[in-house]
């Protein structure tokens, strides 16, 4: 059912070399590598996500003041009454 | 051994692609939730009642008296809008990463969709508050729009002339079946999708690169289990009726309509997708439309990198359709006064724009986008 591993792909010409993991520091550079491109991450698509999620929320707000208003009377309009 | 030997070619030695990200995660978050409300619906079918007298107070006997009848139920109420919170972010992930191209691992997916919110609806009429019988009256009362055979149709659903006993016993035993065609469209979703392994986020055949799914991913996803079990058990024991709605914890009455008749959280969206159109009919082909049009993917689906990786008009299409279902979500639960009618109608209309005509444009842009300048041999 699928691919099993041995007939996945025929990849020539290619050597690759590992270490085994039993001889390497298991979160080696986690922060000091991994916070920058975190950040790097973050500014690729902060400029697609942010305005637009920005916009929604001033939408949101505006629309509860809105509501609100137009559920009170205006007290201009009984300034003159007995 | 032919069990074995599915177990280990479904859960071990899967080659998997070494990139998939965490958005990856909720798959198998969505099996193990689909068990975690059979488990505990199983232990409340064992206290409930279905009879329309007795239902209500069954709940709260499951809730009060049961040894732990208090933490089952809030773990099966909960758990099913985690259940939704993940079946969002996992169509999420097949709209960004483009997996419906997967067409019959896509189809089913939505199939179970569309069961899951049929499992959903009738499992909050069984405990008769007043936000079950009126939900159920309000939804149930759509289907008399159809043409023709309409007025007959809901009668018959209801078993009578109105939501009543007869309807809370079906609803119950449907309740109880349908998550079990939900388990066997699991299975065939899963078998579709071994069939060509798991995409990737890079949109480029991962078969040079792929590991097993034992251990990497087996870790990955209980530590996925772990987040998620977390979540259940903050809301399940911290904030139980945060998701809920403070009327169903008053008995059903036929003679009393609540205020404001909403759904759960989940179902918002289609809630306000359908009061945006004022014409009965045409609300309720909206609203399925809505959930139907993700069959039409596949076809729309115009670019030809696959993900949306490296696409950025895309991209922010996917986020504006984003913006936009969590902006119908908060408008579904708003009563019908302006502005909501006028943003709720926008955003409906947006939906469908976008995901019918935007995001297919874009998609033929950007494949213009990328093709090479020709340059004139020498």
């Amino acid at each position: 059912m699928g691919p099993e591993f041995g007939r996945l792909a025929y990849v020539r010409h290619i050597i690759t070399y590992s270490l085994s993991p039993f001889e390497q520091r298991p979160f080696a550079k986690y922060f000091s590598v991994g916070l920058p491109n975190l950040w790097r991450r973050f500014r690729g698509q902060v400029l697609r996500v942010g305005p637009l999620f920005m916009a929604g929320y001033a939408l949101y707000l505006w629309a509860i003041e809105e509501e609100q208003r137009l559920k009170r009377k205006n007290p201009a309009d009984y300034v003159n009454d007995e | 051994h032919p069990i074995i030997k599915l177990i280990n070619r479904s859960l071990i030695d899967l080659p998997t692609p070494s990139n998939i990200s965490a958005w990856w995660n909720f798959g198998s978050l969505l099996g193990l939730t689909l068990l975690i409300q059979i488990l505990t619906g199983f232990f409340l079918m064992m206290h409930f009642s279905s009879s329309d007298t007795l239902a209500f107070s069954s709940v709260s006997y499951t809730s009060r008296e049961v040894w732990f009848g208090w933490l089952i139920r809030n773990l099966h109420t909960n758990g099913a809008s985690l259940f939704f919170m993940f079946i969002f972010l996992h169509i999420g992930r097949g709209l960004y990463y483009t997996s419906y191209l997967h067409e019959s691992t896509w189809n089913i997916g939505v199939i179970m969709l569309l069961l899951l919110m049929a499992t959903a609806f009738m499992g909050y009429v069984l405990p008769w508050g007043q936000m079950s019988f009126w939900g159920a009256t309000v939804i149930t009362n759509l289907l008399s729009a159809t043409p023709y055979v309409g007025s007959t149709v809901v009668p018959w659903i209801w078993g009578g002339p109105s939501v009543d006993n007869a309807t809370l016993t079906r609803f119950t035993a449907l309740h109880f079946l349908l998550p079990f065609a939900l388990l066997a469209s699991l299975i065939t979703h899963l078998i579709f999708l071994h069939e060509r392994g798991s995409f990737n986020p890079l949109g480029i055949s991962p078969n040079a690169d792929k590991i097993p799914f034992h251990p990497y991913f087996t870790m990955k996803d209980a530590l996925g289990a772990a987040l998620a079990a977390s979540s259940l058990l903050i809301l399940a024991l911290y904030l139980p009726a945060l998701l809920g709605d403070p009327e169903n914890f008053t008995p059903a009455n036929s003679m009393i309509t609540p205020t404001h008749i909403k759904p759960e959280w989940y179902f918002l969206f289609a809630y306000a997708i359908l009061r945006s159109i004022p014409n009965k009919l045409g609300g309720v082909l909206a609203m399925f439309s809505s959930i139907l049009v993700l069959f039409l993917m596949p076809a729309l689906h115009t670019a030809k990198q696959q993900p949306m990786s490296m696409r950025p008009m895309s991209q922010l299409l996917f986020w504006a359709l984003t913006l936009d279902f969590l902006l119908l979500t908060w408008i579904g639960g708003q009563p019908v006064n302006p502005p909501y009618i006028l943003i709720g109608q926008t955003a409906s209309l947006f939906y469908f724009i976008i995901i019918l005509i935007l995001m297919p444009m874009a998609g033929l842009l950007e494949n213009k986008m990328v093709e090479p300048t020709y340059v004139t041999p020498k």
